[in-house]
């Protein structure tokens, strides 16, 4: 009878050593109640993170220049959603990962027009206004090519736009009603009608925020906010929580390729990373295939630290 | 109902957190405190010995 050779990282020697009893469902009562009772102490002594939500509203309120100055990105199509490609319009060819487009094999499954969405919608969903839709109809039958002049030359004015007596002020001519449409949004974004607009356009159940999310996303106010608070990618954001609390430590390496070269400089840094992290959770999974890799536990020898009134005896 | 919500207040969190820069690294002063108490409770769960261990040395 021939016997194969042992491989070490393979197969598993025969265990000769003592049995001893161990009871398991005891260590883990014990492990939920010591738990359980941590969390309660902290929960108390700590509470938890409790940011007020952020709306168009606040926004708005807050900062009704930034407000004002971003509804007109939607207009003439300069913002970050504008921009975005897929999922959202085809702006853009969106992330790709080498040849892979991505994005694009995915192609617009949530789609956002910025001037229908954010702009034009929820101005006709306003009670009847004489001036407000009076504008609405002169932008509804103007051509397209009459209405990005008209955005054109609001636009060409409003680094100078001001805030004043509860009026967005822009010196800028031949604008048509796009002074009517930014003054009206803003003072309905004010009110906390827009918020309302916006969530309500998905459907029956008011529980999609994806249209106030992308035009708060696009205005500068929530980055400003998010940097104060340490929650910018480019500030390993991913693994911080608001306040003194601490976040999501275990995403470490995660945000941590989002600093470094090159993904810290690409556009592609999204599906980049993903993809990295794919790879790496893969040779995780596979670890006890790899030889070599395999073979690290056994020659550091934390095992026998671990279990050494075995390997004493 | 008060005394909890004053028991709540005891160590507030909500103010804007601390964080240790160091090069490319930017970590927030909880974060590293978590982290150092994970890596103290994996060193003490090698080092510490386990419970019942002194009774089955005696019952050798």
């Amino acid at each position: 009878m021939s016997t194969k050779p042992f491989r070490p990282d393979v197969d598993a020697p025969e265990y000769k050593g003592k049995y001893v009893p161990y009871d398991i469902i005891k260590e883990g009562t014990i492990a939920i109640i010591v738990v359980g009772l941590l969390v309660v102490l902290l929960a108390t002594l700590f509470g938890s993170p409790d940011e007020r939500a952020i709306t168009v509203k606040a926004w708005s309120n807050a900062d009704p220049i930034d407000f004002a100055t971003t509804a007109l990105g939607e207009l003439n199509g300069s913002t970050v959603t504008a921009k975005y490609g897929a999922p959202y319009n085809t702006a853009a060819p969106g992330q790709n990962l080498g040849p892979l487009r991505l994005a694009q094999f995915a192609g617009v499954t949530i789609p956002v027009n910025t001037v229908r969405d954010f702009v034009i919608n929820p101005l006709s969903s306003l009670p009847y206004d004489k001036p407000l839709s009076a504008a609405l109809t002169e932008w509804k039958s103007a051509s397209a090519s009459q209405q990005k002049s008209w955005v054109s030359n609001y636009t060409a004015g409003a680094s100078k736009m001001t805030w004043s007596n509860g009026q967005i002020n822009v010196p800028a001519t031949n604008a048509g009603p796009v002074p009517e449409l930014i003054n009206k949004l803003t003072s309905m974004a004010r009110s906390g009608a827009l918020d309302q607009a916006l969530v309500t356009g998905g459907g029956f159940y008011t529980t999609n925020y994806t249209k106030p999310l992308l035009f708060v996303a696009d205005g500068t106010y929530l980055a400003n906010l998010a940097q104060k608070q340490h929650l910018l990618g480019s500030q390993w954001g991913m693994m911080n929580e608001t306040g003194s609390y601490p976040g999501q430590a275990w995403l470490w390496l995660y945000t941590f390729w989002y600093q470094v070269p090159p993904f810290n400089s690409s556009s592609n840094a999204d599906v980049q990373v993903s993809a990295l992290m794919g790879l790496l959770s893969i040779l995780l999974l596979l670890l006890p295939f790899i030889p070599g890799l395999r073979s690290i536990p056994r020659k550091v020898k934390v095992y026998r630290l671990i279990w050494r009134e075995h390997y004493s005896a | 109902m008060a005394y909890f919500w004053s028991l709540a207040a005891l160590i507030p969190l909500n103010n804007y957190g601390h964080y240790i820069h160091w090069g490319v690294i930017d970590i927030s002063l909880a974060n590293f405190i978590v982290i150092v108490l994970m890596i103290i409770a994996f060193i003490a769960a090698l080092f510490l010995p386990f419970p019942g261990r002194s009774r089955r040395k005696e019952s050798r």
